[in-house]
């Protein structure tokens, strides 16, 4: 197996929608989504930064994300996601998500799209463009998260609904449903599953498990896991 | 000879006290979420007029009312544009503030 096919490409979908839900750290899902790579949502403050790493494993595969995030302000920030599979570099992907916030009472909702580019770094020679149009919201105790996306040869929808449940006290549980719908030129799949991150202060972990609800996807076979730990400052 | 001695040690007491903060809250639209309280907490506490003696570091927040506390230093002024900055930098939106006085009682600040 080259390089070039370690893309994670069929991780694609998959931890995508998670990735969004959080923006956090665990963003990361889905390895080939080129939005968010960490966190859609944090750090959401001027000058923050972050890095997570994230470990996905399917198709008989185990990938290793190291993911960094940048925001230049609330609405600007920077993400690379860089994937390593038995040991070799894949193909990094490169986004800029842009975000528009509207916070009123106890609601923050926000609507983003995010250009992002799939570089060769993986030995090979193409070069792959995407982008995504996002709107997630979230109250003290819901949060939902659509995401339409394309990148390269592959475009998805994921979805992310679930409760936050909150200490008070720094720390919170978030228990959602993920539904990954990917299609591609190698077929077309529906992956489903549950995510449950927790957050204390700035650090956050995640994990996520998803199962086939429709396979007819040539490149894809069998459930999908990842767990991730990240922070940011 | 008892009554000056007394009078001497309440005059240090008072004088040894430390002084109390200024406490203010305010109303900030969106701040649902513990971890949106970071960046927000983050900020605020670099401001130098926060008294780092109180609360969490001189902030606390409450997400079930949207509301963040901020203790600033007695021999310090209130800024209060550098604190609505420090909060929309952190990605919220300070609507509203109020000053607390000792009993609790909450005034708007205009």
């Amino acid at each position: 197996m080259g390089l070039f096919s370690k893309r994670p490409k069929r991780i694609f979908s998959i931890g995508s929608s998670v990735c969004l839900t959080l923006g956090l750290v665990l963003g990361a899902g889905n390895t080939a989504h080129a939005h968010q790579p960490i966190m859609d949502m944090a750090p959401r403050w001027s000058n923050g930064y972050g890095i997570q790493t994230r470990v996905e494993h399917a198709n008989s595969e185990t990938t290793t994300w190291l993911e960094g995030v940048y925001t230049f302000k609330p609405s600007v920030r920077m993400t690379l996601k860089i994937p390593t599979v038995d040991g070799e570099t894949g193909d990094a992907i490169l986004a800029v998500p842009l975000k528009r916030y509207v916070n009123k009472g106890a609601f923050t909702s926000n609507w983003g799209i995010t250009p992002s580019v799939r570089m060769p770094t993986g030995g090979g020679s193409d070069w792959d463009a995407g982008l995504s149009v996002s709107y997630s919201s979230e109250t003290r105790d819901f949060y939902q998260l659509y995401d339409v996306y394309a990148l390269g040869d592959g475009r998805g929808l994921d979805i992310n609904i679930g409760s936050v449940h909150a200490n008070g006290k720094g720390s919170s549980w978030f228990t959602l449903w993920d539904v990954s719908a990917f299609d591609s030129d190698s077929g077309q799949r529906i992956l489903t599953g549950p995510v449950v991150v927790y957050f204390k202060r700035n650090l956050v972990l995640r994990a996520e498990y998803k199962f086939s609800a429709y396979d007819n996807d040539d490149d894809w076979k069998g459930d999908f896991f990842s767990f991730g730990i990240g922070i940011v400052y | 000879m008892f009554t000056k001695i007394t009078a001497a040690a309440l005059l240090i007491m008072l004088l040894s006290s430390p002084a109390f903060s200024q406490n203010y809250v305010v109303n900030v639209h969106g701040i649902v979420c513990e971890f949106c309280t970071y960046g927000v907490a983050k900020n605020v506490r670099k401001l130098d007029f926060i008294d780092k003696t109180q609360f969490e570091d001189g902030v606390k927040v409450d997400i079930d009312n949207q509301m963040v506390y901020v203790a600033v230093r007695k021999d310090a002024a209130l800024k209060q544009d550098v604190l609505f900055e420090a909060i929309e930098s952190g990605g919220y939106k300070p609507v509203k503030i109020w000053s607390i006085n000792d009993a609790g009682e909450k005034t708007e600040l205009k």
